[in-house]
């Protein structure tokens, strides 16, 4: 930062504070965004083949269903609360999509999948905002409830998923670009537009941050709460939908291993667990790297178990060396004084 | 001992029966659930409300209990240990190994260390880094996860040391009825770790913690410390449980402790403990267990499946937090 070479540091400090990279800070994902770039730089140097068009698909496939659940994860985390049952909310638009699609026409599939996630979320926001409990209880009751309900649906794998529905969700539908990943960014962009340009979507952070302000700006702090919970179940359902049409099948089961790596994955993103703060984009980036630990290992000719290890080394050095850079930092600061 | 109080803070002078009844220790409430339960069973069924029935209830609610005394610990200190399921496994996988290579003692002591070792590490991370224990944790499991599969290539081991047999699963005369040993081993840790909580300035010290950190530091505790060796006990205790489970289940493999991971949190939460610190005791998640317990043998007996066993968790652990997590929002 010094002004040894004018120029670039000017250059560099600009770009610093311009609009769009200032909310990356702010919300906290310069680091996740950052640790994408290097862990993709290294995916491609280690296995080019990844940009085919058979390998990018696969990887999006593998990839998106947990960053809709992150994205559904987020919204909880950003008003303040934290979601055990998202993978039973998973699990549950996964079982009661691919049951309707036995019967019904497509559409009418679709919305019983994301009807199936809404009304998982009113559950829990009902209790939250209007019954005053603390959300982590909370979604732990139902993620009981929710889960027994899903195998009570369907009992193993199966269900009336089609070939054409896998072409529409993870196939080769559009030239060179995977499906998946057009859906991921249509609910990506929709999401933005909502929390970053509705009222509702700055209630929504505005109760992360501090519910009392709120409740005296004399806004419905309850609604923004309840609000929030239901978006994050219908994003979770569409995750479980597109789950279901990447493995063709339901599965009562499907959703379980979301619940620890969606929590994994916001907290990469740099969301604060007490609310307010937490980026769309540091997110998805964030359950991409994530998600795609076990395949750069598999190229990489490594045993693939490690993957295990290095996500949560990922998640804790990329959450906690800022902190302890802040505390060198301050230390330091400190003893110059 | 259910008379050992829960409560650090006095509770407050009420008159008439509330007032009583606010004085009643909360580890009372699941037992007594756990008794209406048991006496409701019996006039479904009249043979459940035997002895031998009792007994079986209690000692698979003992080894829930065994599991879910570590995350007691986390979250009577305002945390919570989502790395328990696989510490059991390593735990239990490192003791049948190093008890192959070492002997029993070795093995044990080698255990009981590995989750020593991940508690500190969980507890470091929190208290040093100021990384929220959810995420600490959930990031330790992943880790054990990958730790298990990479050390343990034989993830299914059976052959099980006879010591350990006889401390969890042979079964005991006393008084004429037979209980498994694990069911007094349980009760032993249950009393100690009890008294351990209420009255050594250690175990109340996680109490303030839990309930006032600020506080706790301006009175000048130890407030990182406490919190390290509060994770340290409770990966040394959910180690100790792989090893009992093991005993008791006489087999052990890598996802062992997956069940354990909601089923611990719900005992802690079923037996009266604030999920934001603060509050809980060892009696109270025993009770905790027995009702989950207990519900477990009623939906058996009725013939409902282990689905409707999950969905009853659920309503339990809501009316639970419906009545209290309102009090403490107060």
């Amino acid at each position: 930062m010094t002004a040894s070479s004018v120029t670039p540091g000017l250059l560099g400090r600009r770009l610093w504070n311009a609009p769009s990279f200032l909310r990356l800070r702010r919300e906290g994902a310069v680091a996740p965004v950052s640790a994408f770039l290097v862990f993709f730089v290294v995916y491609v140097i280690i296995n080019p083949e990844l940009l085919t068009r058979f390998q990018l698909q696969t990887a999006s496939n593998l990839v998106v269903p947990l960053a809709l659940a992150a994205l559904g994860q987020l919204i909880i985390v950003l008003v303040g609360g934290i979601d055990i049952s998202i993978g039973a909310i998973m699990s549950f638009s996964n079982v009661v999509f691919a049951t309707a699609m036995v019967s019904l026409p497509v559409p009418l599939a679709l919305l019983a999948g994301i009807g199936a996630g809404l009304i998982c979320g009113l559950f829990n926001g009902a209790l939250v905002a209007y019954g005053k409990l603390p959300a982590i209880a909370v979604t732990l009751a139902s993620a009981f409830i929710i889960g027994s309900i899903s195998r009570e649906v369907m009992d193993r794998p199966g269900g009336g998923i089609t070939p054409e529905f896998y072409l529409a969700t993870s196939g080769e539908l559009l030239p060179y670009v995977p499906v998946a990943l057009f859906w991921l960014a249509i609910v990506a962009v929709l999401l933005w537009l909502l929390l970053q340009r509705t009222a509702l979507g700055r209630h929504i952070y505005g109760v992360g941050s501090s519910a009392d302000s709120v409740r005296a700006a004399g806004l419905n702090a309850r609604g923004a709460q309840l609000a929030a919970f239901a978006l994050s179940g219908v994003i979770v359902a569409l995750g479980g939908i597109m789950l279901a049409g990447s493995t063709i099948t339901g599965d009562p089961r499907s959703g379980d291993p979301y619940l620890l790596s969606s929590i994994a994955a916001v907290a990469l993103a740099g969301a604060s667990f007490t609310g307010g703060r937490g980026s769309i984009i540091g997110t998805i980036l964030a359950a991409c790297t994530l998600g795609l630990v076990g395949n750069l290992l598999f190229f990489a000719g490594i045993n693939s178990y490690w993957q295990y290890v290095i996500a949560a080394l990922i998640v804790i050095s990329v959450v906690g060396l800022p902190v302890l850079w802040r505390r060198i930092y301050q230390a330091v600061r400190g003893v110059r004084a | 001992m259910t008379a050992v109080r829960a409560d650090p803070a006095a509770a407050p002078a009420r008159s008439g029966f509330s007032g009583a009844l606010g004085r009643v220790p909360r580890s009372v409430w699941p037992l007594a659930v756990f008794v209406l339960l048991f006496l409701v069973g019996g006039l479904i069924r009249p043979n459940l409300l035997s002895v031998d029935s009792l007994v079986g209830t209690a000692t698979f609610a003992m080894i829930l209990a065994i599991a879910s005394f570590g995350q007691t610990v986390a979250v009577i200190q305002a945390g919570i240990d989502l790395s328990v399921p696989n510490t059991i496994a390593f735990a239990a996988l490192g003791f049948l190994t190093w008890t192959a290579a070492f002997g029993p003692v070795l093995g044990f002591v080698g255990g009981i260390l590995a989750g020593v070792i991940v508690g500190l590490a969980n507890g470091v991370i929190v208290a040093k880094l100021g990384l929220t224990p959810i995420v600490t944790t959930i990031a330790m499991n992943g880790l054990l996860f990958g730790v298990v599969l990479l050390t343990f290539r034989n993830s299914e081991l059976t052959v099980i040391p006879q010591f350990l047999t006889d401390i969890t699963a042979t079964k005991i005369d006393l008084f004429g009825v037979k209980i498994a040993a694990v069911l007094p081993l349980g009760l032993i840790l249950m009393v100690v770790l009890q008294l351990v909580l209420s009255f050594t300035g250690w175990g109340r010290s996680l109490f303030v913690v839990g309930s006032a950190p600020h506080t706790a530091t301006l009175a000048g505790l130890p407030v990182d410390r406490i919190r390290m060796a509060g994770y340290a006990l409770s990966g040394a205790l959910a180690a100790f449980a792989g090893i009992v489970i093991v005993g008791f289940y006489a087999q052990a493999s890598a996802t062992m402790g997956a069940s354990y991971l909601l089923g611990s949190v719900a005992a802690v939460v079923v037996g009266g403990a604030s999920i934001f610190g603060g509050r809980g005791s060892m009696v109270g998640t025993f009770g905790g267990a027995l009702v989950l317990g207990q519900v477990a043998t009623l939906v058996n007996v009725a013939n409902l499946g282990s689905n409707i066993q999950q969905l009853i968790y659920g309503v339990i652990v809501l009316i639970v937090i419906a009545l209290y997590g309102r009090r403490t929002a107060e």
